[in-house]
């Protein structure tokens, strides 16, 4: 302030000159100030490790001292040509398709169930269907091992021991062929729930009179639907496909914990699983680094694409 | 034992620089993996009584679950931070630690009485290499097959020992209807317990060695039929329903609840049959145990024992009195006091499962072994190590051939293992 | 409503469905806690089944009765509220600069930021170490909190901006013309505002924190430090596991989890509506 009561004689356009520039002085301090502890912590904790794993994934290293032996890019050879890397490739894409079609609807459908409309005890409803989503992934790991047990007096073996006559006890993680879908199931009892909350979420956004303006002119429920709720949810449904396709590839505690490293046989074994298993556990860390570039690589290539292609439109209201 | 303790102090006292030096406060750090409360209990005490004696030590104990133990060490390890004092099985992982300069070699401490004291030679010999040692065990044990004697009488079999007998005890056991095997394959381990027995009892030390030191490999004669015995066995379904996702604590409780005949387990397992059991008690008399059986032409010392056990390495950076206190750990009195949950690893313990036969069995069988064959699972480097125990699985799950199970842990350890 | 009256059928149905589907969703959760209550023998031979050999209520007495259990819950409480509150600070400071002011490299910061919703921790956990090794955080609680927040920041910031962003411009052209400062704007009107949405990122995060293991196993090599996650490990042996005190101690994680979400439940929901209302 009073520095510009000294430029009396100034001209207009100068002093105007002088404002702009204070504020672009001040704005700039301002987003400074506010994306510095945010960013610097970032840079620090994620990017900078990333960066670091490129690095590493150039050496044969078993993580003592530092990395010396250089080798190029043979840790990447090696690992495109492993058939278990080629599996677990396999498993997370498994994961991410049955998520996309079996716990998205079912969440959807739950979210219009539960989220509006008259029902008794929707309250109720909604905290049992969430509460699986609060708790820690080793927990959730741990209390379905033994849901699951081979055992004939386990929950599931039991249960249907009770309705089918004759029924043999089944050991539902020691089949390499079904173990994949074992897995699925117990993600989908932990997930859903979040998926279902954001979908409420969306839901609360439509207003109810557009819909009831349809029902007055005769549209049936499904026509409703198909043409009211699910377009104005659109956006929502993007986020979460995003979400859950992420989400299915970073799948890491409860596969590792359930699975037992990704058994049997490493029939279950995903990117992650498998990046700690050859990875860390087995000292070759430069080889876990290049399943880590891989790993990055293909969730990048997936979100660029998806947000250059179909979440653009909520970005364009930016 | 104390006089020499006692010498040793005034030796230690003399040759350092004076005695203010010897004073100066010192810390060590001492992870263990005894998590059970009377277990972790007792360490502390004996770290107590160190401390009162030495006043300017201070002993701070980390207790940690198994695989935490495992996954934190390894990440302090590759930051070039080791524990003063830390469990350790010995083998590759503990050289490799070695050759990475990340453990302390306390031979010139161990020389002498000290290494005279271990019974179980064969295990000490697991935390050296080269002359040099970097720890010592302090529980060491074997496996073995545990059995029911009643559901053995009610079939009419007897204990077999061969392995052709074995098989034939198997099928009896089955006719009568009794599952003959307990197994907890979900966890891959125990199943390589059944494999490494057969390779070692074909094959016998030089196999291994050979194998280790690269002048043979894993795909030589032994180990090959090592599975195709092993396929044999498995071919009969010999084990519990689903023993494939099964955990290893599950299987010890349907053997304690005398559902299976026979179990291949270490030294630990009349205590978890019991704690797993229904009822808490396990098979109680009915326990019995014999060696895994010879087989037939094989190059293997029948007497030879397949197994492992529990010891203590120093840290690269680790205090002198680190050395000492590991050295009071494994004094004979601390040892015999430590046979509540450990098979004690010094001389002059003969008696202390005088009214315990199954245990004694394993102590005889560990002390009068002409050759003890270290879980390869530890005893090889982990990228091997897990290859074995993923190996031996397919075999179990019937997916891989024994020719192909023994190439796949070729190609881990041609990788590995250096010539 | 007035199909639901036409459709009682319908109505069976879908009360049938919710609870079918709740029966399995409380299935394990009841496995647990009849698990808590029974011997570790009842457990591994029959994994579900009622107590029958009496209620073994000395799994919780053990649990409750020792010194660890407390300390852990009072360094959970520790570490869930310093990551709650760094995020949320944090968070709705970048999501504020990213929504309403503009400047030169915005979009491009924003994008490096949503690089980290790409990576799980446990995919970079050696660097992250040597990171954390560095900076001289090990025995910290910053060790661990500092790299929760960075971890948790991209999934807040997208919250909290769709948020920010549904405000409209006027509210804030209105607030400058009588006089506020942007950091009173923010602060004073752009805050309270945004009171649900902080609410759902924070409960967010509370179930993230208050259930993470990973990190503190690798930055806490003094026990004392540790969080209620790890202190599961005390049960567990390389010989030998203790079941029925686990499930002891699972149950006891899981109540107030379940409390809290209960607290929260309300606030998630119109909190995650914010950036949704332009459909």
């Amino acid at each position: 302030m009073s520095i510009s009561r000294f430029r009396v004689l100034s001209t207009p356009y100068e002093q105007a000159q002088t404002d702009r520039r204070r504020r672009q002085w001040d704005k700039a301090l301002f987003v400074a100030l506010f994306t510095l502890p945010g960013m610097s912590l970032f840079f620090l904790f994620v990017l900078i490790p990333i960066m670091q794993s490129a690095y590493f994934s150039l050496y044969d290293w078993n993580g003592f001292g530092p990395p010396t032996k250089f080798i190029e890019f043979d840790n990447y050879t090696r690992l495109l040509n492993h058939s278990i890397f080629q599996t677990a490739l396999v498993n997370s894409f498994t994961l991410m398709i049955l998520s996309l079609t079996i716990q998205l609807p079912l969440a959807l459908s739950l979210a219009l169930l539960v989220g509006r409309g008259k029902l008794h005890g929707k309250k109720f409803f909604r905290t049992v269907l969430f509460v699986p989503y609060v708790f820690s992934e080793v927990i959730t790991a741990i209390i379905w091992r033994y849901v699951l047990s081979p055992n004939e007096g386990a929950l599931l073996n039991a249960l249907l021991g009770a309705v089918i006559p004759n029924f043999q006890p089944v050991g539902w993680l020691a089949d390499r062929h079904t173990v994949i879908y074992v897995l699925f199931a117990v993600l989908t009892w932990k997930y859903f729930g979040f998926h279902m909350i954001l979908y409420m979420a969306g839901l609360q956004g439509i207003p109810a009179d557009l819909e009831d303006a349809a029902r007055v002119d005769g549209g049936t429920e499904w026509q409703v639907l198909r043409f009211i709720t699910l377009p104005l949810l659109g956006s929502t449904i993007r986020l979460t496909v995003f979400l859950s396709v992420l989400g299915s590839f970073q799948q890491f505690v409860l596969a590792w914990v359930l699975t037992n490293e990704g058994g049997p046989v490493n029939a279950s074994q995903l990117i992650a699983t498998y990046l700690y298993k050859f990875g860390i556990t087995q000292l070759k860390l430069g080889y876990g680094s290049a399943v880590a570039v891989v790993f990055f690589a293909i969730t990048l290539v997936f979100s660029l694409g998806y947000q250059r292609m179909i979440m653009r439109r909520d970005y364009a209201a930016n | 034992m104390r006089k020499y303790l006692f010498l040793m102090l005034m030796l230690v006292l003399s040759l350092s620089l004076g005695a203010a030096s010897a004073q100066e406060p010192v810390t060590i750090d001492w992870w263990h993996i005894s998590t059970e409360t009377s277990q972790a209990a007792y360490w502390q005490q004996l770290a107590d009584a160190y401390m009162a004696a030495n006043p300017n030590v201070t002993i701070n104990i980390t207790v940690l679950e198994n695989a935490a133990f495992k996954q934190r060490l390894t990440t302090v390890m590759q930051a070039g931070d080791p524990p003063d004092l830390f469990q350790s099985w010995g083998g590759a992982v503990l050289w490799t630690y070695a050759d990475n300069g990340l453990v302390r070699n306390i031979a010139p401490e161990l020389e002498g009485e000290w290494k005279d004291s271990f019974a179980a030679q064969a295990a000490l010999e697991l935390f050296g290499q080269n002359g040099e040692y970097y720890g010592v065990p302090v529980s060491w044990g074997a496996v073995g097959m545990f059995y029911n004697k009643s559901l053995f009488e009610k079939a009419g079999v007897e204990i077999p020992t061969t392995w052709d007998e074995f098989l034939g005890v198997v099928q009896t056991l089955k006719d009568a209807g009794i599952t003959p095997i307990a197994l907890g394959e979900g966890e891959k381990w125990p199943g390589h317990f059944w494999w490494v027995y057969l390779a070692t009892r074909l094959g016998g030390q030089e196999a291994f060695l050979k194998a280790y030191d690269r002048s043979g490999s894993f795909t030589d004669e032994p180990f090959v039929k090592a599975g195709e015995y092993l396929k044999q066995l498995v071919d009969m379904e010999p084990f519990n329903a689903g023993f494939l996702g099964m955990t290893h604590p599950e299987s010890e409780g349907v053997f304690g609840n005398g559902e299976a005949a026979m179990m291949l387990m270490g030294q630990w397992a009349p205590d978890a049959q019991a704690q797993y059991s229904a009822d808490g008690q396990g098979i109680g008399d009915d326990l019995g145990w014999f060696p895994f059986p010879a087989v037939e032409g094989g190059l293997g010392h029948p007497d030879d024992v397949f197994g492992g056990g529990d010891g203590f390495a120093v840290g690269a950076n680790a205090p002198d009195e680190a050395v000492d206190f590991l050295k009071f750990l494994t004094n004979e009195e601390n040892q015999r006091g430590s046979a509540f949950f450990l098979v004690p690893v010094v001389k002059g313990l003969d008696d202390v499962f005088a009214d315990d036969p199954v245990m004694q069995s394993i102590l005889t069988a560990r002390d009068s072994a002409p050759y003890f064959q270290m879980y390869y699972d530890q005893f090889l480097p982990p990228a091997v190590g897990s290859a074995v125990n993923d190996a031996v699985e397919t075999i179990f799950a019937g997916v891989a051939s024994p020719e192909e199970a023994a190439q796949a842990i070729e190609e881990a350890a041609a990788m590995e293992l250096s010539q | 409503m007035l199909s639901q009256q036409r459709q009682p059928v319908q109505n069976v149905f879908k009360y049938g469905f919710l609870i079918a589907l709740c029966l399995v969703i409380m299935g394990p959760v009841v496995t647990a806690v009849l698990g808590s209550i029974r011997t570790n023998g009842e457990f591994m031979t029959t994994p579900f089944g009622l107590p029958r050999q009496g209620i073994q209520w000395q799994n919780y007495g053990d649990i409750l009765g020792s010194r660890s259990f407390w300390n852990s819950l009072f360094n959970s409480i520790i570490i869930t509220a310093g990551v709650t509150g760094l995020n949320i600070a944090l968070g709705s400071m970048l999501a504020f600069v990213f929504s309403r002011i503009s400047f030169r490299g915005r979009g491009l910061l924003f994008n490096i930021l949503m690089i980290g919703l790409l990576f799980p921790l446990v995919v970079a956990i050696l660097p992250i170490f040597i990171q954390v090794r560095q900076l001289n955080l090990i025995n910290s609680m910053f060790g661990v909190i500092l790299p929760l927040v960075a971890f948790g920041l991209p999934g807040s910031v997208i919250i909290l901006r769709n948020f920010f962003i549904s405000i409209p411009g006027e509210l804030e052209d209105a607030s400058y013309i009588d006089g506020c400062s942007t950091f009173g704007f923010f602060r004073h009107i752009l805050m309270p505002m945004a009171r649900p949405a902080l609410l759902a990122v924070a409960t967010l995060q509370v179930i993230a924190s208050w259930n993470e293991y990973f990190l503190p196993l690798l930055v806490f090599t003094d026990p004392a430090l540790w969080p209620l996650p790890l202190g599961i490990m005390q049960f567990q042996g390389q010989y030998g596991t203790d079941y029925a005190r686990i499930m002891a101690y699972v149950t006891l994680l899981i109540i107030p989890a379940v409390v809290f979400y209960l607290f929260a439940e309300k606030y998630i929901v119109t909190g995650l509506t914010g950036g949704e209302l332009k459909g």
